[in-house]
C-alpha cells in the first residue's frame, strides 16, 4: 500500500503537533489518524487523553479511508492549478486565484479537453486533446514554470474532443483518448484508449521529445461522435455518445457492458462515485441521472430541468454525493442538489456567452468556462470571485 | 227402361177399359142430381186442375176399380195378380247372380207364367172372357169416349158438352145439380167422399180404390208407383275392366284391324310435316319450364306495401307562381305606372331582360279591360317549365367540416423533428445564401454577400476558418463524399472548389493528392470552362481549383459520388445555362443542347443517373446515361425557387416564390402529389432530411416550415405528409427572411440561413 505525506494542523492549540509531514498509509482512516495524533499527543504531554479528532483535508470532511478519500478527489493531489484548453490553440495553467500561470501552445488547432495526470513534487503532467486529432502529453515544472511536450498520441480519425485520466493515475499512468465527431466511418465510431504499460518504459519514451504513441485500445461501437468519456472505475468506462446512448467499457477487455438508452444527442456525462450515479446533459435542455449499474439501461432516475439551452457540461461534486454543476448553451451555470430536483440551489449568471465547460477545484471552488473567453471561479458560499480571462 | 213404359202403356187402357161402366153408371146418377152438386163437382174440376197429378193418379185408380167392379177383366188382373205375386215368389226364391234385367225378364216370365197356369185352372173362364172382351170393348181405342184429346177442358167451359164421342155426338156435360147442402150433404154422410174425384173427360165423378189413393199417396211422397220395384237393385256391369275368357261377341275379327290403315297413315305424316317445319314445337321438358319460369320474378315480392315510395318520398312541388301585384292591377296606383321615358327603355331591353314581363296599364273600369294578349302563350311557357325542368331535391347533408380532414397523427407522435432553436452562428456581415453541412455533420460552411465564405464548427457555433473570396458568394456546396474533403463555392463567374483543412488529417492528405496528380491531356479541344489551379495567397486560402465560367454561376451541386459537380448559369433563351464538371479529369461539358427555358435549380438524382432540371414551371428529369428525358413534372406554380431530392430518389419537393411547395411523388404522376401553402411569402429553399422522414422549407416570411413526410417502401401506399413545425428566428431584412436551409446528416438538426447575416441551428 502506498504511503502518503500529511501535516496535521489545529486552530486548538490544546491539539497542536509539529507542523512536519508524516508519512501515512494510504489506506487509513479517521480512527487509525486520530489514533496517530493521539499518540503524538501522548509523547509529548503524559496526561493526555483519547479524544476523537475530525480530519478536513483541504477544507473537506475526511469520512472513509485516505485512499478513497484522494481518488474520489484525484485532481487534488496532482493539480498544482487550474488548467484550461481554449480554441486559441493554446492550453493555460492558472493560479488558483486567477493569474495566468503557464501557457501551453503546440497544437495545430482548438484544444478541446486537457486534464492532470499526475503531479510528482514540482512536475506535473498534463493532457491535452485538440481538434487536430492529437492528444499531447506535457510535463510541467512549476518551479521553473517551464512545460515540455512529451508525448504526442496518434490514432484518431478525426478531432479529440474528450478525454479522461484513470484515477489510479499515480500508480502507473494510463490515458484514454477518446474522441468525438466522426471521420472516416460514420457507423462506426471508434473511441481509442493509449496506454503505456508502465512507467519505466514511459520515462524511456519521454527522453525523446514528441515521441508518437498509437492506441491501446480501440472500443468501436458508438455510431456517431463520442462526446465525452470518463473512468467510472479503476477498470470501467463510460462514454456518451451522439447516437443517443451512454455505454459503459470493461477497460481490461474493452468489451461493452451496458448501454443506457436516451432520445437525445448526449453532450457530457459525469459520475459521482459517492451516490454512484451518472449525471448526463443533453441538447434537450435536461440534465438526467443514470444508475450505471442497472442492466436495462433506460432508466431515468431523475430529470433536472431548469435550463433553456443545450445542457453543454455537468460535473458531481468531487465531496458532495448530492451536488452537480451544469452549463448550458443558456449562458447561465446551475448549481444543483439532487434531493430538490425542481429547482437548482443557485443560477450563477456570470457568463456573457454560451458556458462550454464546468468543474469544482479540490478547495470546493467551481470553475466554468464559456464561449465569452473567461474562466469564472464561484465559491461554494454566494459570493462570486472573477478569475478573469 | 222399356219393360217399365210397357207397363205404362199397359196400365192405361186397362184403366180407360175399367171406366166405361162405372161412368155409364154415373153418369145415370149425375144426371138425377142437383145443380148444387154439379157447382161442387166444378169446383172440385177446378181443385184438380191445380193438381195434376191427381188426373194421372185418377186415371190409374179407375185399374183399381175396374178390378174391383168389373169381373170381365178379372183375367187380366188375375194374370196382373199373378205376376206381382210370382215377382214376390221369385223375390223369395232370391236367384242371386243372374245376369238377366229382372224386370225384363220377370215380366217376361210372368206372362208366360200366367198363360201356364191360365191353362190349368181358368182357362175356361179365361176363354169366355176373351169372347166377352170382343164383344164389348176390342181395343184401346174403344176407351176413349172423348175425342177432344189432351187439351184444357176449360175451352169447353162455355158449351154444354165437354167433347165428342167416336161417333162424333156431343158428351153433353152431366147435370150437375149438386147444391152446396148436397154437397156439405154427401160430405157428411158419404164415407168415400174424400176419395171421390171427377173426371174431367167426362164429368162424372171416380170413387178411388185403396191401391189408387195408396199409388196417389206413395207419387206424392216421390215414391215409385210399382211397389215391388226394388230401385237398389244391384247393377251388373257388362263392360268392365275385368277380362273375360270368352269375347262379349262371337264376332271374328275384321280384316281392317290387321291393315294398316292408310287415314293414319295421312295424319301422321301430316303431323311429322308439321313437326318438321317447326309449326308443332315438342313438349318442353319440366326443366326447360320452371327455367322459363324463373327467368320472371316477382319485382314487387320483397316490397313493404306500407313503405312510401321513393318517388312519393322524393315528390317535389312545382314551384309556385308568383302572385300578382300591384303593377298586374288593371287600376295600380300610379307610382306603378311607367312614364314615358320608362316605357321606351322597358320596349327597348330585350324581352329576355325586362324586370317584368308584363307593362303596367290603367284602365278606368274593369269592364275595359282587354283579353291579355299573352294569356295562352304565358300558360304555354308555364307548362313548358314544369314538364322540361327536371326538379329534384337537393340533398344537404350535416357533415362536420372537421370530419372532412383527413386524420393525421399529431406532431407530437412523430418525434424527434427541430423545434427549438438551440444556435445562432454570428459573424457574417452580408445575407448569407447558401449553406451547407459536411457529410460528418461536424462543420458547417456558409457563404454570404459579404465575400466570405465561413467554416463553423457544429457544436460550439465557432467560426474556424474564413475564406475571402472577393465576391457575393451565390450557392456553397460541401462535397457528399465522406472520403474526399472538397468544397465547392460559386463566387460570380467562378467555381472555386476549396480544401477546407477540417476533419482528418489523412483525409485532407488524399485530397490534396487527388487534386496535384492531375495530369493535363495533351490533346486540348475547345473548353467551355476555364480550370485554373490556384496558387499563393488564394492556396494558403485553401482554394485549389477555380472554374471559370462564361457567366455568373447561380448554383453549384455535387454528384453523391463526389467526382461529378454541375453549375447552373441561369439564362433566359441560352443552350448553356447548365454545365457539368468531372473534378478528376478537370473537364467540362453542357449536356444540355437546347435551351428549355430559365433554369433555375439542378440536381442529381442520389443513386441512379438521373438529373434534375427546374426550369420556371416544370422539373424535368433525364437520364444520364440513355441521354434522354424520362420524365417533366408539371409544378402549377408560377416560378420555382429551389428543389430537393428525397434520398430514395422517389420524390422531389419544389419550392416556388409564389409561396407553395410542391411534392412530386415520380412513381405517382406528373403533377404534385401535394401542394402546401403554409408560407405567407415567397420560398426560398427546400430540403430533405438525409436519415429522418423530414423535410423543411425557408420562406421569405422569416419562417422555417418543418414537415413531417414518411415515404413509405409499399408503392400502394401514398407519402404521409404532415406539418409538425413553424421556426422563427431569423428577423425580414429588406424583405427577405430565410434564405437556405439544410439539414443535419445524422440529427434531426436543421440549419437556416438568413438575410439578417446569421445561421440558426433549430434542434
Amino acid at each position: 500500500m502506498s504511503q502518503l505525506q500529511a501535516r496535521f494542523y489545529t486552530e486548538n492549540k490544546k491539539y497542536a503537533v509539529d507542523d512536519v509531514p508524516f508519512s501515512i498509509p494510504a489506506s487509513s482512516e479517521v480512527l487509525d489518524l486520530g489514533n496517530v495524533i493521539n499518540k503524538l499527543l501522548q509523547a509529548n504531554n503524559g496526561s493526555h487523553k483519547q479524544v476523537d479528532f475530525d480530519f478536513l483535508v483541504k477544507g473537506v470532511f475526511l469520512r472513509s479511508s485516505l485512499a478513497v478519500h484522494m481518488e474520489t478527489e484525484s485532481i487534488s493531489t496532482v493539480c498544482p492549478g487550474i488548467l484550461t484548453g481554449s480554441y486559441d490553440k493554446t492550453a493555460r495553467i492558472w493560479s488558483p486565484e486567477g493569474k495566468a500561470v503557464m501557457t501551453v501552445a503546440g497544437h495545430t488547432d482548438a484544444v478541446k479537453d486537457v486534464a492532470w495526470v499526475k503531479r510528482e513534487g514540482l512536475t506535473s503532467w498534463l493532457l491535452t486533446a485538440s481538434l487536430d486529432q492529437t492528444v499531447l502529453l506535457w510535463e510541467w515544472n512549476s518551479e521553473r514554470n517551464k512545460v515540455k511536450a512529451r508525448h504526442c498520441c496518434r490514432g484518431h480519425a478525426g478531432s479529440v474532443d474528450a478525454l479522461a485520466v484513470d484515477p489510479t493515475a499515480s500508480k502507473g499512468l494510463t490515458t484514454l483518448r477518446p474522441f468525438l465527431p466522426v471521420t472516416a466511418v460514420p457507423s462506426e465510431e471508434e473511441e481509442e484508449v493509449a496506454a503505456p504499460a508502465n512507467r519505466p518504459r514511459k520515462k524511456q519514451k519521454t527522453e525523446q521529445l514528441g515521441l508518437t504513441r498509437t492506441p491501446l485500445m480501440t472500443l468501436a461501437g458508438h455510431s456517431e461522435a463520442v462526446s465525452s468519456v470518463l473512468w467510472s472505475d479503476a477498470d470501467e468506462l463510460c462514454s456518451a455518445s451522439w447516437d443517443h446512448t451512454i455505454r459503459l467499457w470493461d477497460a481490461e477487455t474493452g468489451e461493452q457492458k451496458t448501454t443506457l438508452t436516451g432520445s437525445k444527442v448526449f453532450n457530457c456525462v459525469s459520475y459521482s462515485p459517492l451516490c454512484r450515479r451518472l449525471a448526463s446533459g443533453s441538447t434537450d435542455r435536461h440534465i438526467r441521472l443514470w444508475d450505471p449499474r442497472t442492466k436495462d439501461g433506460s432508466l431515468v432516475l431523475l430529470s433536472l430541468t431548469s435550463h433553456t439551452g443545450w445542457v453543454t457540461a455537468v460535473k458531481w461534486a468531487p465531496s458532495h454525493e448530492h451536488q452537480l454543476m451544469s452549463g448550458s448553451l443558456d449562458n447561465v451555470v446551475k448549481l444543483w442538489d439532487t434531493r430538490s430536483c425542481k429547482a437548482p440551489l443557485y443560477d450563477l449568471a456570470a457568463h456573457e456567452d454560451k458556458v462550454f465547460c464546468v468543474d469544482w477545484t479540490e478547495s470546493g471552488l467551481m470553475l466554468s468556462g464559456g464561449a465569452d473567453n473567461k474562466l469564472y471561479t464561484y465559491k461554494y458560499s454566494p459570493c462570486k470571485t472573477d478569475a478573469g480571462a | 227402361m222399356p219393360t217399365t213404359s210397357d207397363q205404362d202403356a199397359k196400365v192405361e187402357p186397362r184403366a180407360a177399359m175399367s171406366k166405361t161402366p162405372e161412368k155409364r153408371s154415373k153418369t145415370s146418377e149425375k144426371r138425377s142430381k142437383t145443380p148444387e152438386k154439379r157447382r161442387a163437382e166444378e169446383e172440385e174440376d177446378e181443385e184438380e186442375e191445380l193438381l195434376p197429378v191427381d188426373v194421372e193418379g185418377s186415371s190409374l185408380a179407375l185399374e183399381g176399380s175396374s178390378d174391383s167392379e168389373e169381373s170381365l177383366f178379372s183375367g187380366l188382373e188375375e194374370s196382373g195378380s199373378d205376376s206381382e205375386e210370382d215377382d214376390e215368389d221369385e223375390e223369395e226364391e232370391g236367384v242371386p247372380g243372374s245376369a238377366v234385367d229382372p224386370d225384363g225378364g220377370n215380366s217376361q216370365e210372368t206372362v208366360e207364367e200366367g198363360e201356364e197356369r191360365g191353362m190349368t185352372e181358368k182357362e175356361r173362364a179365361l176363354l169366355k172372357d176373351k169372347t166377352d172382351e170382343y164383344d164389348h170393348d176390342s181395343s184401346d181405342e174403344e176407351d176413349i169416349r172423348n175425342t177432344v184429346g189432351n187439351i184444357p177442358m176449360e175451352w169447353y167451359k162455355d158449351f154444354p158438352h165437354i167433347g165428342y164421342d167416336l161417333d162424333g155426338k156431343k158428351i153433353l156435360k152431366p147435370i150437375r145439380n149438386k147444391d152446396e147442402l148436397d154437397d156439405f150433404l154427401d160430405k157428411m154422410e158419404n164415407p168415400d167422399y174424400w176419395r171421390t174425384v171427377p173426371d174431367k173427360q167426362t164429368g162424372s165423378e171416380i170413387v178411388l180404390t185403396d191401391d189408387q189413393v195408396d199409388l196417389v199417396h206413395r207419387l206424392q211422397r216421390g215414391q215409385f208407383g210399382d211397389v215391388n220395384f226394388n230401385q237398389y237393385q244391384p247393377t251388373v256391369e257388362f263392360f268392365s275392366g275385368e277380362v273375360m275368357i270368352h269375347p262379349v261377341t262371337n264376332r271374328p275379327e275384321d280384316k281392317r284391324s290387321f291393315i294398316p290403315s292408310l287415314i293414319e297413315k295421312a295424319k301422321v305424316s301430316k303431323l311429322v310435316h308439321a313437326i318438321k317445319m317447326g309449326w308443332i314445337r315438342p313438349r318442353r321438358s319440366k326443366e326447360e319450364r320452371a327455367e322459363e319460369a324463373g327467368r320472371y320474378y316477382d319485382l314487387w315480392a320483397s316490397e313493404d306495401p306500407n313503405a312510401i315510395l321513393g318517388r312519393h318520398k322524393m315528390h317535389v312541388p312545382a314551384p309556385k307562381l308568383r302572385l300578382p301585384g300591384h303593377e298586374e292591377s288593371y287600376n295600380p296606383p300610379p307610382e306603378y305606372l311607367l312614364s314615358e321615358e320608362e316605357r321606351l327603355a322597358w320596349e327597348q331591353l330585350d324581352p329576355e331582360d325586362r324586370k317584368t314581363t308584363y307593362l303596367p296599364r290603367k284602365f278606368s273600369c274593369l269592364r275595359a279591360v282587354p283579353s291579355y294578349s299573352r294569356f295562352i302563350h304565358e300558360r304555354f311557357e308555364r307548362c313548358l317549365d314544369l314538364y322540361l325542368c327536371p326538379r329534384q331535391r337537393k340533398m344537404r347533408v350535416n357533415v362536420n367540416p372537421e370530419d372532412l380532414i383527413p386524420k393525421l397523427p399529431k406532431p407530437k407522435d412523430l418525434q424527434p423533428f427541430p423545434t427549438t432553436q438551440s444556435l445562432v452562428y454570428r459573424g457574417h456581415t452580408g445575407l448569407i445564401r447558401s449553406i451547407s453541412v459536411s457529410p460528418t455533420g461536424q462543420w458547417l460552411l456558409s457563404g454570404s454577400d459579404d465575400g466570405t465564405v465561413r467554416f463553423w464548427e457544429v457544436v460550439s457555433s465557432r467560426c474556424l476558418k474564413t475564406v475571402q473570396v472577393g465576391g457575393a458568394v451565390r450557392s456553397v456546396a460541401w462535397n457528399p463524399n465522406p472520403a474526399v474533403c472538397l468544397v465547392a463555392v460559386a463566387v460570380g463567374c467562378d467555381v472555386l472548389l476549396l480544401c477546407p483543412s477540417l476533419g482528418d488529417r489523412l483525409l485532407i492528405g488524399s485530397t490534396e493528392q487527388l487534386l496535384s496528380s492531375y495530369q493535363p491531356p495533351e490533346e486540348k479541344g475547345e473548353e467551355l470552362v476555364v480550370w485554373t489551379t490556384a496558387e499563393g495567397e488564394e492556396h494558403s486560402q485553401g482554394v485549389r481549383l477555380r472554374l471559370t465560367h462564361p457567366k455568373a454561376v447561380q448554383q453549384v451541386v455535387w454528384h453523391s459520388k463526389g467526382d461529378y459537380l454541375s453549375s447552373v448559369m441561369p439564362q433566359p433563351s441560352s443552350h448553356l445555362q447548365v454545365l457539368v464538371h468531372q473534378v478528376s479529369r478537370r473537364r467540362s461539358q453542357n449536356p444540355f443542347r437546347r435551351s428549355k427555358g430559365l433554369v433555375q435549380c439542378v440536381s442529381f438524382h442520389p443513386l441512379r443517373p438521373y438529373f434534375f432540371v427546374a426550369t420556371q414551371r416544370s422539373v424535368r428529369v433525364y437520364n444520364l446515361i440513355k441521354q434522354e428525358m424520362t420524365k417533366k413534372l408539371q409544378a402549377n406554380s408560377k416560378w420555382i425557387s429551389s428543389m430537393a431530392v428525397h434520398p430514395a430518389g422517389d420524390n422531389v419537393i419544389c419550392g416556388s416564390y409564389d409561396c407553395r411547395l410542391a411534392w412530386f411523388d415520380l412513381d405517382l404522376s406528373t403533377k404534385p402529389y401535394k401542394m402546401l401553402r403554409h408560407h405567407k411569402k415567397a420560398v426560398r429553399g427546400v430540403a430533405y432530411h438525409p436519415s429522418y422522414p423530414l423535410f423543411a422549407s425557408a420562406s421569405d416570411d422569416g419562417s422555417v416550415i418543418v414537415c413531417h413526410g414518411t415515404v413509405y417502401n409499399d408503392l400502394l401506399q401514398n407519402p404521409l405528409i404532415v406539418p409538425v413545425k413553424v421556426l422563427r428566428g431569423h428577423t425580414v431584412t429588406n424583405d427577405l427572411g430565410v434564405l437556405d436551409v439544410t439539414f443535419h446528416p445524422s440529427q434531426p438538426w436543421l440549419f437556416s440561413c438568413g438575410a439578417d447575416a446569421t445561421i440558426r441551428l433549430f434542434t
